[in-house]
């Protein structure tokens, strides 16, 4: 099985699981329903919950991540008063998962953080900028709004496989960056210059991309 | 140039702040209570530039030596704005900065950095975080008395469960719920900076001695000696999660064995120091200090 951890109303998400033969989704429902168990140290069998049911984590081959929080926003069926203590239990949680899963994560825990907290700009753009990739600035303060250039390109990789339209050179670059970075996916955004303007790993991912992401997720780590 | 970063009433921030002062550095304070208004103008790339403005002085980035982060939370969307922003500079700033953000971030998942604890060879009590009564109940029926607390970094009371307490257990199904096998033994908490480390006994009958006083629980606390290699296991734990400063939670069991439970990378070490007149501030000015040299 491969678990999208994801919001029920994250149509990316869910579009992922409608093209992935025996994807699910893993929702914040799932995280306040009965059925997990993961150990330290000690010798239970670690499980998940996935689209409602209990699920053994060595019946899941991948796990692809769709988030970077759970959200008190999510999580209806809990009182009003504790959502916002529950969201962020339930983030710490999937945190502690993801890091200790024998599954496939796409991407891995990093820093201890989920999905684009675990690849802030003053990381990608200094790992960017000592490989010799030209990064547009970021300027921070108040009042500041960010500027999308008018023109821009994007690569998408996935392993070692890169898509999108983009010049081979930036194809190239995106590739190396995601590997130093260890993401094994990630979106590279380049203005019309070639100057690297974002790295995201939450974009949605193309078609071939999708595809890329089902051949990886379909293979358990620890195998 | 130094920044002391944190509210003006946080005694580790006070603490830190008089210390630097005392010594004649040249020291800044930044209160939470500027940042919603904070004047600030900075860059980030392949390195971080520009300024901000601290009590009417505009401080370049590149004149900063260190840093010392005690930041408390914002509500204002601007303060909130200006935390992140030098939150960011703090990251990468080439500067001695105590604790870099991202260090610590493992504390905020407590599980998460329990494995890290156990991966780094030492003993962690067995644990399962659980949506699922039985297991829970299997848990609590294994080990005779368990302890319960967070997961991530909200605080919460420690408290325990015996078997007379197990139908509380049918709660955990509505949410991830942290369980530990009580560990029986004496509190130790140490405080690695760089290469140093100050250990401090406690004694208390309460399950949690950060609250023992609301349960009518007496505390001891007394500077104590650890034998030098768990000093120096610990001061490479810390190093391994890019902490220079850190507050280690042990238990010292009545069979001379180490538990490890919780690396805090914000420690509020004064409540220590100030049982013991162990010199942590100094230790941490030490380290600051010589990022000015």
């Amino acid at each position: 099985m491969i678990a999208v951890v994801g919001s029920r109303h994250d149509t990316v998400a869910t579009s992922i699981v409608e093209a992935l033969p025996g994807a699910a989704l893993c929702s914040a429902d799932d995280l306040t329903r009965p059925g997990w168990v993961w150990p330290v140290a000690s010798s239970e069998r670690a499980r998940w919950v996935v689209d409602g049911a209990t699920v053994p984590d060595a019946d899941i081959s991948g796990v692809l991540v769709r988030r970077t929080y759970v959200y008190p926003e999510e999580l209806v069926t809990t009182h009003r008063d504790d959502r916002e203590y529950l969201a962020a239990e339930a983030t710490a949680f999937l945190i502690f998962v993801l890091s200790r899963t024998g599954a496939t994560v796409i991407n891995a825990v990093a820093d201890g953080a989920l999905g684009d907290d675990a690849i802030r700009p003053e990381r990608w753009m200094r790992v960017a900028g000592e490989m010799g990739v030209k990064v547009s600035p970021l300027r921070l303060r108040p009042g500041q709004r960010l500027r999308r250039p008018a023109s821009t390109a994007t690569v998408e990789v996935v392993g070692r496989e890169s898509f999108g339209g983009a010049a081979p050179r930036l194809r190239k670059a995106a590739t190396q960056l995601a590997g130093a970075l260890e993401l094994t996916y990630a979106a590279c955004v380049f203005d019309g210059r070639g100057v690297l303007v974002s790295v995201s790993t939450m974009k949605p991912p193309g078609a071939g991309a999708t595809a890329a992401l089902g051949r990886l997720l379909g293979m358990r780590r620890d195998r | 140039m130094i920044i002391v970063w944190g509210s003006h009433d946080d005694p580790p921030a006070a603490r830190i702040l008089e210390l630097l002062r005392g010594r004649g550095i040249d020291v800044v304070h930044l209160d939470d209570s500027v940042l919603d208004g904070l004047r600030y103008d900075v860059t980030l790339g392949s390195g971080p530039g520009g300024w901000l403005e601290v009590d009417g002085r505009e401080i370049r980035l590149d004149a900063i030596d260190g840093i010392y982060l005690r930041p408390g939370p914002q509500r204002a969307p601007t303060a909130r704005a200006a935390a992140a922003s030098l939150l960011a500079v703090a990251s990468s700033l080439d500067a001695v900065v105590i604790n870099r953000p991202v260090a610590g971030r493992s504390n905020l998942a407590k599980p998460y950095q329990l494995a890290a604890i156990s991966g780094a060879g030492f003993a962690v009590p067995p644990t399962i975080v659980t949506t699922d009564p039985a297991a829970a109940r299997a848990f609590l029926a294994r080990h005779g008395r368990i302890v319960y607390k967070s997961i991530s970094g909200v605080r919460s009371i420690v408290a325990t469960l015996d078997a007379t307490g197990a139908e509380r257990l049918s709660g955990v199904s509505t949410g991830p719920v942290q369980l530990q096998r009580w560990i029986d033994g004496i509190d130790v908490r140490v405080h690695v900076v760089g290469p140093r480390w100050f250990a401090t006994a406690i004694e208390s009958g309460a399950a949690d001695y950060r609250y023992a006083a609301e349960g009518g629980h007496e505390v001891k606390i007394v500077a104590t000696d650890i034998d030098g290699e768990i000093g120096r296991r610990l001061v490479d734990l810390a190093a391994s999660m890019g902490l220079l400063v850190a507050g280690i939670d042990l238990r010292l069991t009545p069979d001379d064995e180490w538990y490890c439970f919780e690396v805090n990378p914000s420690p509020g070490f004064t409540f220590y120091e100030d049982a013991t007149g162990q010199p942590i501030a100094a230790a941490i000015a030490d380290l600051l200090e010589s990022a000015t040299r």
